[in-house]
């Protein structure tokens, strides 16, 4: 059987540190860490999971949930990342659709899209070398109806539930969970940091507690951190592919000027 | 936030997919605005274009970024400047 070997969760902007240069560095140095843990653990290929902010996915088709199967991706160059190439992993990504559609959950494969920025960040943090095959996952929170958080952890162990049961038994693969925290954007709250939410949620996911924050509704995440906050559905699949784990914070940063509370954690599966 | 009405998406998402068309909003909103049938005053907020006139509308988030995107730059290259990762790009490109 394989193995998830490492689960990770970031924010996945970044903003001119003019005027937050102490918080800017802070948030690269967590970011630089989460690499280099990545890096460490040696793995065959990541799954990310995050959202579309409606370049790939329009309103014209409203998809959820999406599993990208292509060969290799090209990122879309938005939000002041460079356009790159990297690889993807379709038998992994095809295989996992058709172990998901056994266990209730109907992905829907996607076989052309330019990940975006909250994508395409989260890739340059994890391997600037572009040689990583990277699947991503969408839990798309920016549709009118977004995936239940209840739902997006249930996929997360659907996953753990493949690598474990069909994949080789040499294959190493780390989770990462990209987006969030709290933020308002185009709202007229916008602006806001809900820092109180933002540390209590990273403290109960890196104390094994992750499966609580699961029953939170959608509702009750947007209004305690904005429609931005919903993000953490993407932390909650990641999760849920490491149930019970613990780990560590590996940076939080309230930071008003962009908008959007910053953080991230590394998790370490039970047993690991 | 309750939506505004599809056609209001569906001519956003339809100029970020058609430059062409993009640039001719620019020189003729008002045409555009029919073209996709919309009413009097969702026309008017469109107008006004702020943040406060968007969201009254109902625009979805995403989709006002990219409206304001249109008014401010309806064709061509991005802005020159490097755009927000410019301070990080060396270290995050550190192999």
């Amino acid at each position: 059987m394989g193995r998830i070997v490492g689960g990770f969760a970031t924010s996945h902007v970044l903003f001119p540190p003019a005027g937050v240069e102490a918080q800017a560095g802070r948030v690269l140095d967590g970011m630089m860490r989460m690499r280099a843990e990545i890096r460490a653990l040696a793995p065959d290929l990541v799954v990310l999971a995050g959202s579309d902010h409606l370049n790939n996915f329009s309103l014209a088709m409203q998809v959820t949930l999406a599993v990208a199967v292509a060969d290799s991706f090209t990122t879309l160059g938005d939000g002041g990342a460079p356009a790159v190439t990297f690889p993807g992993n379709r038998g992994f990504a095809e295989g996992f659709a058709r172990f998901a559609a056994r266990r209730d959950f109907d992905l829907v494969q996607a076989e052309e899209v330019r990940p975006d920025h909250g994508m395409a960040i989260p890739q340059l943090i994890i391997d600037p070398t572009n040689t990583l095959p990277i699947v991503p996952v969408y839990i798309n929170c920016n549709m009118p109806v977004p995936p239940s958080p209840g739902r997006c952890y249930r996929l997360g162990g659907v996953l753990k539930d493949y690598v474990e049961s069909e994949r080789p038994a040499v294959e190493r693969v780390v989770v990462v969970g990209a987006g969030g925290l709290s933020h308002w954007l185009c709202l007229p709250e916008q602006g806001k940091v809900a820092a109180e939410f933002d540390l209590d949620f990273i403290e109960r996911m890196i104390a094994g507690r992750s499966a609580e924050l699961a029953q939170l509704s959608a509702g009750e995440i947007e209004t305690a951190s904005g429609n931005g906050g919903l993000e953490l559905t993407a932390w909650l699949f990641m999760a849920g592919a490491v149930p019970q784990a613990r780990g560590e914070k590996l940076y939080y940063e309230p930071i008003p000027e962009w908008i959007s509370g910053m953080g991230g954690v590394s998790l370490t599966p039970v047993g690991a | 936030m309750s939506l505004a009405p599809y056609r209001v998406h569906k001519l956003i998402q339809d100029l970020m997919r058609d430059p062409p068309r993009a640039a001719a909003f620019a020189e003729d909103p008002e045409a555009v605005f029919d073209a996709f049938g919309l009413a009097e005053p969702e026309k008017a907020m469109l107008r006004d274009g702020s943040p406060a006139a968007l969201h009254k509308l109902g625009v979805h988030p995403n989709l006002q970024m990219k409206y304001a995107r249109l008014r401010a730059r309806p064709s061509g290259p991005p802005p020159a400047g490097g755009g927000p990762l410019a301070a990080y790009l060396d270290r995050l490109r550190e192999v």
